[in-house]
């Protein structure tokens, strides 16, 4: 069965699921796979930490304080704590479970957008400081990707437009 | 609200029009059958997220700051490629440059004279970018700008577009989306509270 997880999302499958990310620019999906447990987790995350996003562009504005949520899973950093909360609690251990890296790009390249770089390489630190092997990359350029996580596999395929 | 919007609707398709027609020397008529209001997260069935669109992004910035945004699904784009460049009809498989160049002229075209007329009629400065072209997905695409406003932006509105190139209707989206305060004062001014 697949699962679709839409922008800011997180969602843990077991056994038999797919989890399935489409249109995917500057946004970077995140999946984790305990493949002796098999289980996974897919975040499909938009901006790599609130602190480098809405508050350094804001520093004046008050929402900052009161819109901060620590599981805001639209974020890269807070959205890897609460899978590897989910994932755990499912009964994955750390030490097994694998990353992978997918989206990232700049759909727009004459604008220069730093959005998805910043993505790519916030999640890569903070998987390294959270001592989680990160397993395989698909990241960065200027296209569009579609992806499906196979669950039980661990395997991710990733379509672009050619 | 439905009053003015439609006043602006109705003059920025017809100066669209006129100004599309002398672009292409054939006449072309650009209608709006519907425009509203909606969440960003209600743009997802707007369009397959997967779906391959050509997509015209313009960032805006004065009174109120955001971004406009021409899609025009595949198929439509390729027959409208035809049609700007003069190529025989069902020609276009892949777009060249010059299809890329023309279109983000109509995405000029209709996002210029859309805020001209909005502007005027709302009394608000908004000045519009060089528009930058994607031909991907579509959720790639329209998501890569709502990230760009982070939080910001929570509602877009989104104006369906009719280009009758005849005997061709060829269908498109015209999306602006401006920053949550000034989203509210737009609307608010537009008489809805």
């Amino acid at each position: 069965m697949d699962r679709e997880v839409h922008m800011g999302e997180i969602e843990v499958a077991k056994d038999d699921e797919n989890l399935v990310a489409s249109g995917i620019g500057s946004c970077l999906v995140i999946t984790f796979c305990d493949p002796k447990q098999k289980i996974g987790a897919l975040a499909h995350t938009m901006l790599p930490a609130r602190r480098m996003s809405f508050e350094v562009r804001n520093p004046k504005d008050e929402r900052r304080k009161t819109n901060y949520k620590s599981s805001d899973t639209r974020y890269a950093d807070t959205a890897i704590d609460e899978m590897l909360k989910r994932i755990e609690a499912l009964g994955a251990k750390r030490e097994n479970i694998e990353a992978k890296l997918i989206g990232g790009a700049n759909m727009f390249p004459a604008l220069k957008s730093d959005i998805g770089e910043d993505n790519i390489s916030y999640a890569r630190e903070k998987l390294k400081s959270a001592g989680i092997k990160l397993v395989g990359e698909c990241v960065g350029g200027s296209q569009g990707r579609s992806m499906e996580f196979f669950v039980p596999s661990g395997i991710v395929t990733v379509k672009m437009k050619f | 609200m439905q009053e003015k919007l439609k006043e602006i609707n109705k003059q920025a398709a017809m100066n669209a029009s006129m100004a599309l027609s002398k672009l292409i020397n054939r006449p072309v008529g650009i209608e709006i059958p519907r425009a509203e209001v909606k969440r960003v997260e209600e743009l997802r069935p707007l369009l397959g997220l997967g779906e391959i669109v050509a997509g015209i992004y313009l960032p805006v910035t004065g009174d109120i700051k955001g971004a406009a945004l021409l899609v025009i699904p595949k198929e439509s784009a390729f027959t409208m490629s035809d049609l700007l460049v003069k190529r025989k009809p069902g020609t276009t498989r892949k777009l060249t440059e010059l299809d890329e160049s023309a279109l983000k002229e109509v995405g000029n075209i209709i996002s210029g004279n859309y805020l001209t007329i909005l502007s005027n009629i709302l009394q608000v400065k908004v000045i519009e970018h060089l528009p930058s072209f994607s031909f991907d997905m579509f959720g790639a695409i329209v998501s890569q700008i709502i990230v760009e406003f982070a939080r910001k932006v929570d509602k877009a509105l989104v104006i369906e577009l009719e280009f009758v190139f005849k005997p061709e209707i060829l269908k498109g989206y015209f999306i602006l989306l401006f920053e949550v305060e000034q989203f509210k004062a737009l609307i608010g001014s537009l008489g809805e509270a």
